[in-house]
């Protein structure tokens, strides 16, 4: 029960940590306030909480695939928070486009929030009338959490102790990767509701690397790494990291002219 | 990087973390394994006593008392056909298979692992089988109690790096606190109670610093001293010659007034600049007392009365008794000047008022006189080193150089008083109020 507790949460967790610890990284390097954070953190939490308590009544929306759509528009709002992100960066002069991308980043954040928080709250919840399980659950998420919690402050100082373009670079590498993962993710989510068919894995890596190892979960946060993944999730993935690069090419070259 | 300490407390944390639950993890699993075991070998043991209790041939048929419901019991014949005996839970059909060994069943909506024991004496299969939930989480439960203080201890880990970090910036804290604490005329070295290795070279870096600034703040103030007396002196050897040239050529020489007008220019420029030197906050902030601010007008005053009678002007002083804390050699200076300025722009036969009052938490110093005044767009400029209001051409024909309200708001900044310029109330003219916070 531990280890699965450890599993489920440190994959909820470690991509969370991720998506904030290089925003975080992110404003310090591009000199931006951090206060943001800590309305995004209370938000995100907050919509996380009405979400699990609501759970029951999303699921039964849209002839009971309310849940994945739910959470396939979620994973969406927060690649298209990393894309306008990334397009308002080379932009950082002008204070609307500022204030665009400030936006962006906190609407990333809560909604990263909502998703894995969501998640941990209904896991955890559904153990608290069985008290023989309870304690492994909690002792694995206290694991899991902080092994997640960990690997994000280690991303965050090797972002900001690094040269500045350097850490930018990295951070963007990262996003554009998280960017790939929430669109695969979310196509995975509208397979589950049969909006999108299912057909066979176009690979199977499961017997190099586990999505269940901890390997397999840190690649998993890292580069929505799947074991088995279906065509359309894998042409998702790498059209939406292609689009992420071509948005950002487009807007660093155009910096000078935008007003 | 915003915070050395939260910098430590957060990574060393992290790494704890990381580490402790990584090696928890592995400590689980491997426990985990071992704890298996020996329910393995608990359950043999139970198999072979079954089997030592009904070394009978002949055995008690029926069904056995029931034990535990996590646990069950069958005792076949040698063929498997026939049940001889079993726990009262146990089912009457053979789960599995018959052959030596640990094998896991289903029965009875869980998961079983059972051992099967082939008696060779009485050619009997005893089988013995315990749920498997059970024993994990039995097990779980042996394995999480020595586990919990790992995860208590992070938090505990926590509160003792931020206390620790705490104690080891404590040197770098206190320099701070030194540097920052700093009066502007203190340069004497900075002195921690321990300097540790990594803060010795800021520490005698800084205070080299200390000490060669120190050293040019001296010569400067040597200098000044000096260079005051120097040239002081050759100006009243100048005083006399002209008195004597005055002797000899008569008062109405023009020469000799233009002479005259010159040395006087110089003289002043010479106390002007020594005054602005003696008035900056890094030489005059430390010898602050009471000073009554009233009472140092008066003196101003009447020791410069001669300049103000001789152009025939009416100066006036209002107001009330004011104590402030302030330098008074400084204070002395800026009513100086703001009393010269006023004779000097005030025409022949003008008016001077002069008065101080005691506000709420302030005190105000005003001088307001009768001359031409200066345009509102120049309030800020003429606070400027050298700045004469009309340039060098000044229609007031008082000799002049530029630093009077310079000095004056080196002395303003120094008590962190505020200064005001504005129309006089005497119907034209400048009006100067300054504003000082009260003694308290």
């Amino acid at each position: 029960m531990l280890l699965n507790a450890v599993i489920i949460i440190l994959r909820e967790v470690l991509e969370a940590a991720l998506i904030i610890s290089v925003f975080l990284a992110l404003s310090q390097l591009l000199n931006r306030n951090l206060w943001w954070m800590l309305l995004a953190l209370v938000l995100g939490f907050g919509g996380a909480y009405i979400y699990a308590v609501n759970l029951s009544t999303i699921s039964m929306a849209m002839e009971g695939t309310g849940q994945e759509v739910l959470n396939a528009v979620l994973h969406s709002v927060i690649f298209l928070a990393l894309l306008i992100f990334m397009i308002t960066v080379p932009h950082q002069r002008h204070q609307q486009w500022r204030l665009i991308n400030l936006v962006t980043i906190v609407l990333a954040v809560i909604t990263a929030i909502i998703r894995e928080g969501s998640e941990i709250i209904l896991y955890i919840k559904g153990f608290i009338g069985i008290p023989d399980l309870l304690s492994p659950v909690l002792m694995g998420s206290a694991v899991g959490a902080g092994i997640g919690l960990s690997v994000g402050v280690f991303f965050y100082y090797l972002l900001v102790n690094m040269r500045k373009s350097h850490g930018i670079w990295l951070g963007y590498l990262i996003l554009l990767l998280i960017g790939g993962s929430m669109v695969a993710q979310a196509v995975e989510f509208m397979i589950q509701a049969n909006y999108i068919s299912a057909t066979t894995p176009i690979w199977d890596s499961s017997h190099l690397i586990s999505e269940r190892s901890a390997t397999g979960q840190l690649l998993y946060a890292l580069i929505g790494y799947e074991a088995t993944p279906a065509p359309q999730q894998a042409a998702a993935y790498f059209a939406s990291i292609g689009l992420l690069i071509m948005a950002a090419g487009i807007s660093f070259i155009f910096r000078g002219k935008a007003s | 990087m915003k915070s050395i300490r939260l910098f430590l407390l957060l990574s060393l944390l992290a790494t704890i973390t990381l580490v402790n639950f990584v090696a928890l993890l592995h400590g689980y699993q491997s426990s985990m394994e071992r704890a298996q075991n020996l329910f393995d070998s608990r359950l043999e043991s139970t198999a072979r006593l079954i089997a030592s209790a009904n070394s009978e041939q002949a055995i008690q048929q029926g069904i056995a008392e029931q034990q535990t419901p996590f646990t069950y019991f069958q005792i076949w014949d040698s063929g498997g056909k026939q049940l001889l005996t079993r726990s009262r839970n146990a089912p009457e059909f053979v789960t599995g298979e018959l052959s030596e060994g640990f094998h896991e069943i289903n029965f009875d909506s869980y998961r079983w692992r059972n051992f099967v024991y082939r008696d060779q004496h009485l050619n009997r299969w005893i089988v013995v089988a315990e749920r498997i939930d059970v024993r994990y989480s039995l097990a779980e439960e042996v394995v999480l109690e020595s586990l919990l203080p790992i995860v208590i201890a992070i938090p505990v880990a926590a509160l003792i790096i931020w206390l620790a970090v705490g104690i080891g910036l404590k040197p770098l804290r206190q320099f701070a606190d030194q540097v920052r604490g700093k009066r502007a005329d203190d340069l004497s070295p900075i002195q921690l109670e321990r300097v540790p290795y990594e803060l010795m070279t800021v520490v005698s870096n800084t205070n080299a610093l200390l000490g060669r600034l120190d050293d040019a703040f001296h010569r400067e103030q040597r200098f000044a001293s000096d260079a005051a007396h120097e040239l002081r002196t050759p100006i009243s050897v100048l005083k006399v010659h002209l008195h004597n040239l005055k002797q000899r050529l008569g008062e109405g020489d023009e020469d000799v007034a233009l002479l005259k007008a010159g040395i006087e220019r110089m003289g002043h420029l010479i106390e002007q600049i020594l005054a602005l030197y003696r008035t900056s906050p890094d030489q005059a902030s430390a010898r602050f007392e009471a000073v009554d601010l009233y009472k140092l007008a008066q003196t101003v005053i009447a020791s410069d009365f001669v300049n103000f009678e001789r152009k025939q002007q009416q100066i006036s002083l209002d107001g009330e008794h004011a104590v402030i804390s302030g330098n008074r050699f400084a204070l002395e200076t800026l009513l100086q000047n703001l009393l010269s300025n006023a004779n000097k722009y005030t025409p022949t036969g003008g008016e001077i008022r002069v008065s101080v009052r005691q506000l709420e938490k302030t005190v105000e110093l005003k001088v307001e006189d009768s001359g031409p005044g200066i345009p509102a767009e120049q309030y800020q400029r003429v606070f400027e080193r050298f700045y004469r209001v009309h340039g060098d051409r000044h229609d007031s024909g008082e000799p002049g150089c530029g630093l009077g309200l310079t000095i004056v708001s080196h002395i303003v900044d120094l008590h962190h008083a505020r200064i005001q310029l504005g129309p006089s109330s005497l119907g034209q003219g400048l009006g100067v109020s300054i504003e000082f916070p009260g003694e308290n």
